[in-house]
């Protein structure tokens, strides 16, 4: 067994953190209260490649695959949670979407510039009626001649400000249900009939755009059907299944994030003539979120190793998300906690942490939908079916 | 155009603790950077290619692991790289390590500029730039700030010289070394990583790919004992009556331009 990453990944990973650091980090408190990216800063980072890290370098992207990914989205939310929101929507559900299922024609005339971060994606599930019950969608994809008209409303939808792309999920035929009556489609912020609702204020995260997407008579010509008619549920559960563990790696980094701002402010503040540091209610936080933190590790890069060799990864993929997401809730509450009254202040890169981390356990999935899939899976492997 | 750049891999050096009481430096993460102003050299010669075309090829003497240096500059987007490695190498001094590398840069042969760096932050003796022009019969232009123009068969720039800058001509071939703040490196890309690694070669080449002898590989210098340097106590202490002080301390102002 080794546990060394590859070459590449090792120099991938001190590029990514150096250009983190010197680029994001100084302000990423400025994203926060401006709620927004800098374009300048998707540009940079386009250049780098890092729009497209998962995606194969013949459709403009980098080439490195899950564990490129999972690097990427580890040490972007090591300081920034809305900038990695911004790119796990763009590549791991947006540009993802078509990945998966997408035909050659659309892969070149969307993919490619997603990937190469010329257009930016976003992906278009939830619904006021439909979150972790994403078979209850309601917006209508009725045919018309060669296009499809429409209707309806997405909801929560990240990125939907800056988006150019938009992976879109619609019912095609009601009585067919989720497998067989709901397709996928590619909608371009241009279309006639498509516009962006209400931008949502949210508690973390707030760089990163939320919004509701609207669909009045939207035609959506036929070409831009995401793989067969009626299947776009199944493209959709495809994505979000590869996406779990990144989401994993996301919160990694952030977790030890809390963890490396916990001991740097644990020996700088002094408390009773000493630093706290000495305190073993206070080492105690610490080595407990380092224990969580390296089992965290391990889970994360052996699921991205499961996804390379093409193993399956559906069970491990929500064990992913749900461990990770609440490993990072107990880590940053742990640093607030230690870091006293200046953790609650706007100041304090924990503060945002924290705000920023809740998101986790609702986002592509709550943890509950989560145990769900993780419970079905094993006892599917002893012959039940459950149901949510 | 064919650029040459000379690049030492070295230890990073955020990975190591100095602890002076105890002498001794320890290395708490061991892992190896392109010495940081060998990347501004780096970048200079990129910044050519991009302008106006050119060739740019990284060459390196040390052990199997400097393989990683050169495939880091192939990522930042030099066209070829060449790692000087050999078991011979290990004991080089900077008169060998000259020789090594002047022999690599003549086989490499058909150059118009040799850029490196202007020290390693590892040893800081700034010698091999110099050593390197004299070995080749090159002009040299060192600390240099600012490229102004290559072409005519001449090369143009700006370097720092005693107190201030002055403007330097030389005819091509020449070999510059780049002051440590004239450029800002580039990131490498991480397609050019994922490239380095999977697709892009490094040639390698030993004692006998350059045609070295016995002689050669002789070190001048022998190592008997490194010490740490007795601390400095920073900064100009001004003892004396205060107007006596603020005398000196004008003087020394105004020999430093400050005023």
């Amino acid at each position: 067994m080794d546990f060394t990453f590859p070459k590449e990944y090792q120099l991938l990973r001190r590029m990514i953190r150096e250009f983190v650091q010197n680029e994001i980090a100084p302000i990423a408190g400025k994203i926060d209260q401006e709620e927004e990216i800098p374009r300048e800063l998707i540009d940079k980072m386009a250049k780098l490649g890092f729009l497209g890290v998962y995606f194969p370098q013949e459709y403009g992207g980098m080439g490195a695959g899950e564990m490129g990914y999972c690097i990427l989205m580890e040490e972007m939310d090591r300081v920034c949670g809305s900038t990695a929101t911004f790119l796990g929507t763009h590549i791991g559900i947006g540009a993802m979407a078509i990945y998966v299922d997408g035909n050659e024609e659309q892969k070149q005339k969307y993919l490619t510039p997603l990937a190469r971060g010329e257009k930016i994606a976003a992906f278009g599930l939830t619904e006021p009626g439909a979150g972790s019950d994403a078979a209850s969608i309601k917006t209508r994809a009725k045919r018309d001649g060669d296009d499809y008209i429409l209707n309806g409303t997405k909801q929560f939808i990240s990125n939907a400000d800056i988006a150019d792309i938009f992976s879109v999920l619609a019912v095609t035929d009601p009585s067919l249900g989720a497998r067989g009556g709901m397709t996928a489609f590619i909608v371009e912020k241009d279309f006639p009939g498509f516009s962006i609702g209400k931008m949502e204020d949210k508690m973390g995260i707030r760089g990163d755009g939320t919004a509701e997407l609207v669909f009045e008579d939207c035609r959506v010509p036929r070409e831009n059907v995401i793989g067969e008619v009626g299947l776009g549920f199944v493209t959709f559960m495809k994505t979000l299944d590869i996406n779990r563990f990144s989401l994993g790696a996301a919160c990694l980094g952030a977790a030890q994030a809390a963890l490396d701002a916990s001991v740097k402010w644990a020996k700088v503040r002094h408390l009773f003539g000493k630093p706290i540091a000495h305190r073993q209610s206070i080492q105690f936080m610490i080595a407990d979120m380092a224990i969580e933190i390296e089992a965290l590790r391990s889970l994360i890069y052996r699921t991205a190793w499961l996804v390379n060799t093409g193993q399956p990864y559906l069970r491990e993929g929500s064990i992913c998300k749900v461990y990770a997401s609440e490993v990072l809730h107990r880590c940053v509450d742990r640093a607030v906690q230690i870091h006293g009254g200046m953790g609650y202040m706007r100041d304090y890169f924990v503060e945002r942490m924290y705000r920023d981390a809740r998101i986790t356990e609702l986002f592509e999935g709550t943890s509950e939908i989560q145990r769900y899939v993780i419970a079905s899976d094993i006892f599917r492997q002893v012959g039940v079916r459950i149901s949510p | 155009m064919r650029i040459i750049v000379p690049i030492k891999q070295i230890l990073d050096p955020s990975g190591i603790t100095v602890n002076r009481r105890a002498e001794r430096i320890f290395i708490n993460r061991e892992e190896y950077i392109i010495n940081p102003n060998d990347k501004n050299a780096l970048e200079e010669a990129l910044k050519l290619k991009g302008e106006q075309g050119a060739e740019v090829v990284a060459v390196t003497m040390g052990p199997e692991r400097a393989d990683d240096a050169l495939r880091e500059a192939l990522a930042m987007g030099a066209d070829a790289a060449f790692l000087l490695t050999d078991k011979a190498f290990e004991k080089a001094d900077i008169a060998v390590a000259t020789t090594v590398l002047g022999k690599a840069i003549q086989k490499i042969g058909d150059y118009d500029l040799i850029i490196a760096g202007c020290r390693a932050t590892d040893t800081g003796a700034g010698q091999l730039g110099p050593r390197l022009a004299e070995y080749l019969g090159l002009p040299q232009i060192t600390e240099v700030r600012e490229l102004s123009a290559v072409g005519d068969g001449k090369v143009r720039a700006r370097c720092k010289q005693n107190q201030g800058y002055a403007k330097v001509e030389s005819s091509l071939p020449a070999l510059l070394t780049i002051a440590q703040d004239a450029n800002q490196p580039r990131y490498p890309t991480g397609a050019g990583i994922i490239n380095a690694y999977r697709e892009w070669e490094v040639t390698v080449w030993g004692v006998s790919d350059l045609g070295l002898e016995a002689e050669d590989l002789k070190p001048l210098m022998e190592e008997k004992r490194i010490s740490f340097p007795a601390e400095r106590e920073f900064g100009i202490k001004i003892t004396g009556a205060p107007q006596e002080a603020v005398k000196e301390l004008v003087q020394y102002l105004k020999a430093g331009r400050v005023i």
